[in-house]
């Protein structure tokens, strides 16, 4: 049905046909032709006799007239496209004025420059945030000349106790440094495991091996058997040169000299592959196939590299950037509902602490616990924190205040009463 | 709040942030065809009166042979001339269509792709997100940036570089103390700007008006400027024309207002930010980055109370301390603050608690929520008052090989025996 059709399809077919109407070219063609009746006319006089000037003359006038016109139909035909792509595009891609009355982001640009630079190292666009890095600098010298003095502004940063430092916030601290060395690091690591080599990932595993393990992560482990698996499969999948190193003679050396430090964590794994070696002829009709079976095994150990690797430095997996834009765009038709509803009083939702209105997000968007208490149907924030009464239910701390008769109050989930005392604040 | 619905995409109200993507193509053919039009109107007008002009005089025996060979070389010359230009702009014209036709390719893609999850959503988004990056450099003047970026994703076509290093050509003209640009693009818009009621031109007729009284003493040349460009405006800005017609009786370095202000180099960044916002007006693009929308939007939506509060950054410290010990050497001694660093076991940093956008979302809304959402489920309660879900419990004992009926807090590392859990119940 054509109403069930997809907007935009029909804004394309729309296009299509519009692209098929004559444009300006019609137009030159005329003139072309003006210029062709012209000339004619022009070496008529020349070479006639002086009497003839005045009939060539007028004969000129009228086909010269038509011509013009003919032009002027072109300009005519031109426009009336353009005017039908308008009409096309208030149909089926209607102008919705987006809420541009207040800009909350104005007064942070060097936030949001830097933040823009951090996104380009982690997409391994070196050569752009560098040129970037400059462009800024550069205009911000010109535009303020103590600006790089006094470093980047929200001064109010309260974190000084953290180690973070001021900065943070100068890009000069971006450009050639640290971050982009690990960014770099990065890249290499990721395309090297693209092209099916294990050794920098694991040369990096090793390297940050308490961290991962105190994050509980078992990224060199994986990487390890990865790469006996790797090896194990011989040189008729892995293409590497088929001598002792290689096939399954290279993966048991490997086993040998580099297992022995995961034996206390990863027995059991290290086992089966170790029995996995009796099955070498016959490996896809045995128990143990599904420890050879590799088709995502690299790009799963390439993405839980890239997270631990980014979590290592404090920073998410995914590119916060592109997380809040694409958020952002979620979230857009719901904000403009609200300000177009709002417009009116006045209010801007900038103002106050939370939102007024939801947003909802896809699940995989959502980072934190969030905890609403039942009775207030507010969110628990620093100064109103989740407490748990002893029969285990959870209320906000204002509700919990308000409840309370004397020093006790009774649970409204369950029979239960407690007095305050016994209610703990709890970190979900 | 998360639920299914969340996931998928509406697709009538997900283009909101491109809707410049094909309305500035539409403007620019509207504006190439207004000055197509403008040369052919001009150009035949002069030609048609003219070889009307030769006809009278070459019957009424005025003009000899010579004279009307003569004209119709002139006429010749002037039809050359507006081929060549009409031939631009009907080059120009095709070139909008063809990149209409793929920007509208382009959006569509998306009406495929119907929820979030969708690989293609993410690749989609990914570009989107490029697009935005190249707005915002444009709009700040990073011109070689947007330039890099764009060739370097190969998206050329999805941008508009030229219409805004046009435009910032124009604005450094200004800031730079020259008003000649700007006041012929007022001339080429002359119309649309009347329509917009722009007080443009006024100021920078004003601004010319100004440096003449500030660098010649005989005002004469200022009088008679005023008298061409700034009386037509008397009855449009009366209180602004006689301000200026004040100012002939003070001197550049006048204390006195509002002459010290009109005189004040302040005056250029004024005139330039008023262009800019003329020309964003006149193309339809909005007055500000689209990025900013996207971010002010998104950084609210993505927002928790938990992403500033001072117990994540109690865990957070940790994670600080890891950048700055970023894997240089040396850095030895941060290896015991760095083992129990990060939060929770496998799962990645908030994008609003990571550094990049941390300090910049301070300043936003945080989501509203009117249901819990718990990311855990079995939650249980540490002594120390954190509460994890046992599923998370057991996996990091595991991993961490403790005895058993042990378990260590993911944030803190801090042991604890089973027995001293306590069941949480979410309402």
């Amino acid at each position: 049905m054509a109403s069930e059709k997809p907007k935009l399809e029909a804004l394309e077919e729309e296009y299509a046909k519009i692209n098929k109407l004559p444009r300006l070219t019609k137009a030159v063609e005329h003139v072309d032709k003006i210029i062709e009746l012209l000339s004619a006319a022009r070496e008529q006089v020349a070479s006639a006799p002086e009497s003839h000037t005045a009939i060539t003359i007028t004969k000129l006038q009228n086909p010269v007239k038509s011509a013009f016109e003919a032009v002027n139909d072109g300009l005519k035909g031109a426009a009336a496209a353009n005017k039908k792509m308008g009409k096309a595009l208030d149909k089926s891609f209607p102008l919705k004025p987006l809420p541009t009355d207040h800009d909350a982001m104005a007064d942070h640009v060097s936030l949001i420059n830097r933040a823009i630079a951090m996104h380009l190292l982690r997409e391994g666009q070196f050569k752009v945030a560098s040129t970037f890095i400059d462009e800024v600098q550069s205009t911000t010298k010109r535009e303020n000349p103590e600006y790089l003095d006094e470093r980047m502004d929200d001064g109010n940063y309260d974190e000084a106790a953290s180690t973070t430092s001021s900065e943070a916030y100068d890009l000069s601290s971006l450009h050639s440094q640290e971050l982009q060395e690990s960014f770099a690091g990065m890249y290499y690591i990721l395309q090297e495991l693209k092209a099916r080599n294990l050794m920098p990932a694991i040369t990096w595993a090793r390297k940050n091996s308490v961290e991962l393990e105190a994050r509980g992560s078992n990224l060199e482990f994986e990487l390890s058997r990865l790469q006996f698996v790797w090896l194990f499969k011989g040189p008729s999948v892995n293409g590497l040169p088929d001598d002792e190193n290689n096939g399954q003679r290279g993966a048991l050396q490997y086993a040998r000299s580099n297992f022995g430090r995961f034996q206390a964590r990863h027995l059991n794994e290290i086992n089966q592959l170790a029995c996995s070696m009796a099955f070498a002829p016959n490996i896809a009709e045995s128990p143990y196939r599904q420890l050879f079976a590799i088709d995502t095994a690299f790009s799963d150990v390439a993405s839980s590299f890239t997270r631990e690797f980014c979590s290592l430095l404090g920073l998410s997996a995914e590119s916060p950037l592109y997380l809040a834009a694409t958020a952002g765009a979620l979230a857009l038709p719901q904000l403009m509902k609200y300000t177009q509803k709002t417009l009116a009083k006045g209010t801007e939702w900038t103002t106050s602490n939370e939102m007024a209105f939801e947003t909802p997000l896809p699940e995989s968007m959502l980072y934190h616990s969030i905890f609403v208490c039942p009775v207030s149907k507010e969110q628990t924030t620093d100064a109103n924190p989740p407490m748990m009464i002893p029969c285990g239910h959870v209320l906000a701390k204002e509700t919990l205040q308000k409840l309370c008769k004397g020093a006790r109050f009774k649970c409204p989930y369950c029979p239960s009463e407690g007095i305050l005392k016994d209610a703990r604040q709890i970190i979900l | 709040m998360a639920d299914h619905g969340a996931s998928k995409i509406n697709h009538d109200n997900h283009l909101l942030l491109d809707q410049p993507l094909l309305r500035l193509p539409y403007e620019l053919l509207r504006k190439n065809i207004r000055s197509a039009h403008y040369h052919i109107e001009w150009d035949t007008n002069a030609v048609k009166d003219l070889l009307k002009e030769t006809a009278t005089n070459s019957i009424n025996q005025k003009a000899s042979k010579q004279d009307v060979v003569n004209n119709l070389d002139q006429m010749l010359a002037r039809m050359r001339g507006l081929k060549r230009k009409l031939s631009t702009y009907a080059e120009e014209e095709n070139r909008l269509y063809r990149q209409s036709t793929a920007r509208v390719a382009h959006l569509r893609e998306l009406s495929d792709v119907h929820t979030v999850e969708d690989v293609k959503y993410e690749a989609w988004s990914r570009q989107r997100l490029d697009r935005l990056v190249v707005d915002y450099m444009l709009r700040h003047g990073y011109n070689k940036s947007a330039n890099a970026l764009a060739e370097e994703r190969n998206m050329l076509g999805l941008v508009d570089i030229d219409t805004f290093v046009a435009m910032s050509k124009i604005r450094q003209s200004l800031e730079n103390g020259s008003v000649q640009e700007a006041l012929v693009w007022c001339n080429e818009n002359k119309k649309e700007l009347r329509k917009m009621q722009s007080k443009l031109e006024f100021e920078l007729r004003c601004q010319q008006y100004i440096e003449l009284n500030r660098s010649s003493c005989p005002k004469l040349e200022a009088i008679n400027h005023a008298k061409k460009h700034i009386m037509p405006f008397s009855k449009t800005y009366p209180t602004e024309v006689s301000h200026i017609a004040g100012l002939l009786a003070y001197r550049a370095d006048t204390p006195h207002e509002p002459y010290a202000s009109l005189y004040s180099s302040a005056r250029w960044k004024k005139l330039a930010d008023l262009f800019t916002d003329a020309h964003l007006k006149l193309l339809g693009l909005p007055q500000f980055p689209l990025l900013h929308i996207a971010l002010s939007s998104g950084l609210s939506a993505l927002k928790t109370p938990a992403c500033h509060s001072s117990q994540q950054n109690q865990s957070h410290q940790g994670q600080k301390s890891h950048k700055s010990a970023t894997p240089g050497p040396g850095q030895g001694e941060e290896q015991e603050s760095r083992s129990h660093g990060t939060a929770s076991l496998q799962t990645s940093v908030c994008p609003i608690c990571s550094t990049e956008l941390n300090a910049l979302a301070r300043n936003v809304p945080y989501a509203h929520h009117s249901k819990s959402h718990l990311l855990e489920h079995d939650l249980m309660l540490l002594p120390n008052g954190r509460v994890y879900g046992k599923a998370q419990l057991d996996e990091y004992a595991e991993k961490s090989r403790l005895a058993a009926g042990e378990v260590k807090d993911l944030v803190t590392g801090e042991k604890f025996r089973e027995d001293e859990l306590k069941k949480v119940f979410i309402t």
